[in-house]
Order: structure tokens, then sequence, then C-alpha cells
């Protein structure tokens, strides 16, 4: 037996392993939905993209009939929001949470009295588009009460302007929703966790792959084979990297067609082969150790709870003091990676890490593996 | 009863079972974990600080930004933007080569114009081939906002005659729960309450399959015991197991500090969910031939048994419809959260559970009275949906 043909049985062992491909399909559901998810809290989230979408009949306001065609109820309809009236704002108060978000009146004294329903799911929305039509509404008040002269107000209503010039439209890319908060959470959090699935799965494979031939009782064949015990675990390994890779690819070229473009895919690539050689590492370590299928099941599992920790708890912090820190781990440097046209070179230096601690932990299986005594069969 | 002897058994093999005592208290060590978590992400959410629901990456976005009077750029967002302070050319060139997202310029004059109370004009280039375009004009956008209505304010105040009242103001009450704050706090407290019931599901699977796979099944079968002696028995040590987990994990939580209001009611809720989800699991387990099979149709079954729990109850959070109370886990939520629940609601999640409960131990127990589901050759599913329903004549064992 060849190493070829190691890697050729072990590809089809992988191709033919029902849960295997079962995975790579809960992989596709994961992606579209955490894709729609994005979606649904960009909507929730973002009043330019619930204005585009024209969905205005969630943003009921309840106001006192006595506001009826006022200044303030021109403001909120502005902001594209549904008004009610009713008698009195105590009235309209018993459907607040309810059928209203919000109720809006003027005090006897002319104070204006917002009330706001936060557990409604598109608070932030009308909270800031509440907030903006308020804001108009007393800056005419102010100025109307200031006595100053139609020149001076157009001054001091807008005394900072701002334009924005659009470059390389032509060239621009398409984004499934232009919205900061969709660029946000996709790029920040879903697509290094879309991309990473596969070498999640990929420790799995290779710890399955490892102690079911001990369990098989074939193990003792393959090393009688004439191939060096190196070259049985590289045997092992290339496939579950490759198809880790592909998916990885896969997901990308997918990511695309959803119009979440990928940029600099070659060098995310190296980021996830670095990564895959230390996950697959420490599945092969995990299978030099373990007895059972079952065992290395587990504690793969836990490895794998903790990664996730390591790799993703990083993404939602704010820490000045480990700031520095952070611009090393791997899920940091591919949302950079991912979301941008052209890089900067030193991010190379950042990635230097995750590559030099990969390769170690790589080389440390190796040589255990070829420990004959470590394979305990 | 016999199937008292099969729980008794079974409950004792699983407790003195060393792995499993190794699971049980690796799951725990992963629920203080998530309760960290948890308890900071609800924490700062509550302060508005370090913790968001979104993602924050500091420098996620770059732009260049020519403010000479430093009034701009000192107030953008330097958490979500890596400001680089350049000048008109050596932005441009960034621009170009794709180093930035966009430039933003600013008057040299601007402070000159801010004490004259005259306009300044801003300008913000923005490179369209960059996903990141929206962030940047989102952040320079509300920096502008404030700071010019932070202006028009000040420039108001300083033209107000000495004489002149103040117009009234603004206030603002809120009511209610924020939905990520409910999300975190009530949601994510209640799928943790019901995690054991699906961390434990491999439990039963173990239990019918593995006597499959030990070829052990035969042995069972031929002692004086019914089959819904074997089914109810296994699955209620499974329950038993489960329940001793879900108690454990609520004296953890409770604990931990996290209000659990009515703690008798949610564990016999949770627990009595843990009736038809076995009972579900012990369908897969009969009909599966193997480890493998079992563990595929559990992960699909999981799936769906989890968005069948977890939809009505956010469907729950965003209009509290009566419907969304067919779900336990709804129930459950709201039982912990101290609301008034009406006994209607209480009767339909009960219903849930008993109807689904016959519904499951009554298949499974059909299945395990089938030689040839248990010992081979199996039939398709169609034809065991088939004989089920009637409409096909099979003969079972007696017992």
């Amino acid at each position: 037996m060849n190493l070829t043909a190691l890697i050729k049985k072990e590809a089809q062992d992988i191709l033919e392993n029902k849960i295997f491909l079962l995975v790579v399909v809960v992989q596709l559901f994961i992606i579209l939905g955490t894709f729609g998810l994005a979606i649904s809290t960009a909507m929730v989230n973002d009043p330019a993209v619930i204005d585009s979408y024209g969905v205005n009949s969630a943003f009921k306001v309840g106001l006192s009939k006595d506001l009826e065609q006022s200044a303030l109820a021109d403001d909120l309809e502005s902001q594209k929001l549904e008004l009610e009236y009713f008698n009195t704002t105590q009235e309209a108060n018993k459907f607040l949470g309810t059928e209203l978000v919000a109720v809006i009146g003027i005090s006897s004294q002319g104070e204006v009295q917002v009330e706001l329903d936060t557990s409604n799911v598109f608070y932030p929305v009308a909270s800031t588009k509440i907030s903006k039509a308020v804001d108009s509404f007393q800056l005419q008040r102010s100025l109307q009460s200031s006595g100053l002269n139609s020149e001076q107000i157009n001054a001091i209503k807008e005394p900072v302007k701002l334009k924005i010039v659009k470059l390389e439209e032509d060239n621009a890319v398409n984004i499934a929703m232009d919205s900061s908060y969709f660029v946000e959470v996709m790029y920040g959090f879903i697509v290094p966790f879309i991309l990473l699935l596969p070498f999640f799965l990929a420790s799995n494979l290779v710890t399955d792959s490892i102690v079911g031939e001990r369990e098989r009782k074939t193990f003792e064949v393959l090393l009688m084979t004439p191939l060096s015990s190196s070259m049985v675990v590289i045997g092992k390994i290339i496939p579950v990297l490759s198809f880790s890779l592909i998916q990885s690819l896969a997901w990308i070229l997918l990511l695309d067609l959803l119009q979440v473009p990928i940029f600099n895919t070659v060098l995310l690539m190296l980021i996830l082969l670095s990564l895959g050689l230390g996950f697959i590492g420490v599945g092969i370590l995990i299978s030099i150790l373990v007895d059972s299928t079952k065992e290395a099941n587990s504690a793969i599992t836990l490895v794998l709870v903790f990664a996730t920790f390591i790799l993703f708890v990083p993404l939602f912090i704010k820490s000045d003091i480990f700031q520095a820190l952070f611009n090393f781990i791997p899920t940091v440097l591919m949302v950079k990676i991912a979301s941008s046209p052209a890089i900067n070179p030193e991010i190379l230096f950042y990635l230097l890490p995750t590559i030099l601690i990969s390769i170690l932990i790589f080389m440390v299986t190796v040589r255990s593996f070829r420990h004959e005594r470590a394979i305990r069969l | 009863m016999n199937f008292i002897t099969i729980t008794r058994w079974e409950f004792k093999n699983t407790i003195q079972s060393r792995k499993f005592l190794l699971i049980f208290f690796l799951q725990i060590s992963v629920l203080f974990l998530m309760l960290m978590v948890f308890n900071s992400f609800a924490q700062n959410m509550e302060n508005n600080e370090a913790l968001s629901i979104t993602p924050s990456l500091s420098g996620f976005a770059t732009l260049d930004v020519n403010d000479q009077g430093a009034l701009f750029s000192k107030r953008l967002n330097s958490e979500v933007l890596n400001i680089e302070n350049s000048t008109y050319q050596q932005a441009w060139n960034r621009l170009a080569r794709g180093l930035t997202t966009g430039f933003y310029s600013v008057p040299p004059e601007s402070v000159e114009l801010v004490q004259n109370g005259d306009q300044v004009e801003t300008v913000l280039y923005l490179d369209y081939r960059d996903p990141k375009r929206s962030v940047v004009q989102e952040e320079v956008n509300s920096t502008t906002r404030a700071l010019s209505s932070a202006l028009t304010t000040s420039y108001l105040e300083s033209s107000r005659p000495q004489n002149a009242t103040k117009p009234p103001g603004v206030t603002q009450t809120t009511s209610g729960e924020s939905v990520p704050l409910q999300i975190i706090r009530k949601v994510m407290l209640a799928v943790l309450l019901f995690l054991p019931l699906f961390l434990f599901g491999n439990l039963i699977i173990d239990s019918l399959v593995g006597e499959k796979e030990r070829k052990t099944g035969e042995i069972l079968v031929a002692m004086p015991l019914t089959s819904a002696d074997i089914i109810i028995g296994k699955s209620l040590a499974v329950v038993m197991i489960m329940a001793l987990q879900v108690g454990m994990w609520m004296l953890i939580l409770l604990a931990a500090g996290f209000s659990l209001k009515n703690p008798g009611f949610v564990y016999l809720m949770v627990v009595l969910t843990a009736i038809p989800l076995v009972g579900l699991t012990t369908i897969i387990a009969a009909y599966s031939k193997n480890y493998k099979e079992a563990g595929i149709g559990l992960t699909f079954a999981y799936v769906i048994i989890s968005g069948i729990l977890i939809i009505p109850l956010l469907g729950y959070i965003s209009r509290q419809s009566f419907g969304a109370n067919v779900s336990p886990m709804t129930l459950v939520m709201r039982i912990f959260s101290g609301e008034i629940i009406a006994p209607a609601e209480i009767l339909l999640s009960l219903s849930f559970i008993v109807v689904f409960s016959l519904l499951s131990y009554g298949i499974s127990v059909a299945l395990f009275r089938r030689d040839d589901v248990v010992f081979g050759p199996r039939p398709g599913i169609l034809r065991i949906i088939l004989d089920l329903m009637g409409l096909k004549r099979h003969k079972n064992r007696s017992k």
C-alpha cells in the first residue's frame, strides 16, 4: 500500500460516511439560517432598511385627538410612523405594549411626553424614528421662540453639512443588504463561524478514522504495510484537511451567491489550513490517548467548546487591555481579511503566531504518533 | 409492576457508570462556563458597556480623515473605525489602493467657521468596492448629526434674548424589557433549563440500540416482560436521570443568582416535557439498526423538536399570543418570570405533553413488539406507517 492508495481509501471512507454527508447538509441549513437571521435582525434594527421595505404597520404610535394635524404629528408622519388617535393619552396607554409601540402627548405645560414599550421587537427602530421626530419638533419650537430672523434660523438649523461622494460606483460590490448592522453581524461573526464549521467537523472525522481503525482491529494491518508512521498519519490527514478546505471554499462561493462577497480567499485559505492542522493535530492527540470512539467524541466536544470560547468571545468584547492580544486571534484576522478588498501587509505579522502554533501542534502530533507505544494497540 | 424492575436496573447501571458520571459533571462545568458568559452579556447590556449582541470589532473599517481642527475626528467612533489622519493626497492614494473604506474631509478653517456661527461643509468619499461602506457612512453620519445638534443648541442658547423663556423640554419613559435582554435573560435561561433533556437522549439510544448491537435483545424479549414494560421501564430510568440533572442545574442557576420564580412548578414542567421527548427518542431507538443510524435520526428529530419548543417561545416574546403556550418552554419561561398564567394556557401545554407522550410511547411499543423491526429483516418506514394505521395487517409478538 502506498500513500496515494491510503489517501484514496480514506477519502472514500469519508464520502461513504452518511453522518459526514448529513453534517454537510446541516451546515448548509446553518448558513442559510444564520444569513436569514442576519437579514431579519438588520431589518428590525435599521430604520433605513425598514423604510425601504415599507413596513409601517409595525410602528403604531398613539396620540391624543387634540394633536391631530399638529406640527408634532407631521414630524412623526414624516418618519413614516403610523399614527392612531385616542380621546386622551391615558386611553392610548392601555394599548401600549400590545397594539402601540409608543404613546406621545403634550402636557398642559407644553412638555413633550414620550412613553415607549421596549419589549416591542421593533423598539430600536421605533425609538430612533420617534427621537428624530421629537428632536425636529423641539428644534422648530426653539427656533420659533428664539426671535431670530429666517436667515439666522437657516444657519443655525444645519450648522454642519455632510455631502457623500460615491467612488467606484461602477465597480461597486453588491451586498445583500447595504446596512451597517447587517455588514457588522455578517462579517464580524457569521463569516468566520461559517468558514470554521468544516474544521470543527475535521477533528471529529480524524478521531473517527484512527480510533475506528483500532476498534475494528484494522490498525495493526495498516501499520504492517510498507508505510512509515508519519506517512500513515499524513495519509489520514490529507483527505480530511482537503475535504474541510473544499467545504470552506464551497461556503465562500455560496456566500458570494448570497451577495456577501468574501475577499482575499487565498489568505483566508492559509489561515484555515493552519487552523485545520491545529484542529486535526488535537484530534490525533486525543485519538492516541483514548480507548473508544465514544471517549474520543466526548473529549473532542470538550476541546471544541473551549476552542469556540477562545475563537469567538474576542469578537464580542471591547477591552483596551486585551486588544493587543485579540489582534492575533485568527477569527479577528479572518474578519478583517474577508471584508477588505485590499489588506495592509502588516496583517501577515499578526498571522505568524497562528501558523507557528498550528505547525507546532501538528509536529508534536506526528512525533507522538510515530512513537508506536502511544498508539496503544 | 415489571417495568419498575427494569427502571431500577437501568437507573442503577447508569448511575454507577464512571463514564456517565464524568459526562454528568462535565456538563455541569460547561453550564458554569455558559453562566459566566450569559451573566456578563446580560449585565453589560443593562449597563450598555463592553459586551453587546452584535460583534464589536476594534478597527473594523478604516477611515482616512483630514481634519486639522480635530473637531470631528475626535468625535468619531474609534471602537469601530480605524481612524487614519491623512492629507488629501495620501487619502486619495490609499483609496485608490483599497487600503481605506472612506475619506472624510473637513475644511481646515472648521474651528473658525464654528466660532463665527457659519456652516461647516464636510465631504465623505466612500469607496463602493468595499462592503464596509455602510458602516463608515453610518458612523460619520451619526457623528455629524450629533455635532450639528450640539452646535444648534449652543447657538440657540447664546442668541436667546435674556428675558426669553426656554421652550418646554421632553420627558421619556420606557416600559417593558428590551427584546435582546429578554432573549438573554428569559430565552437563554429557558434553553439552559431544557438542555439536559437533549443531552441525555443518547442514554435511551444506548439502552435500546445497545441491546440490538450486543445481541442481548433476544434474551430481553424472552424474559417475562411485555414490550410496554421494556419500553416504559427503560424510558422511565432516562427520565429520572434527566430529572436529576435538571434539579442540579436549577440549584446551580439559583445559586448563581438567576431569578427563578415558582421553582417547583418550573421543575415539574421541565421534567414532564422530558416524557414525550424520551418517547420520541425511543421511537428512533426502536427502529434504528445501529448507533450510526440512531445518531442521524436523533440529530434530525432534535433539530425539529428544538424548533417546536423555541419558535413559539420567540413568537410569545414578540406577540403574546395564546397559541404560543403550546410549547412547554414558553410556559416554563412565563412561570419563572412570575407572569400570571390562565388555567387554559397551562392546559394547552399539558395537552401537548400528554398527546405527544401517548403517541410516541404507543408507536415505540408497537415497533418494539415487531420481531422484524427488532431482529430484522427490517421493513421500510412506509410499510410500518401503513401497518400502524391499520391499512396493512402484521402479526406482532403476543406480549
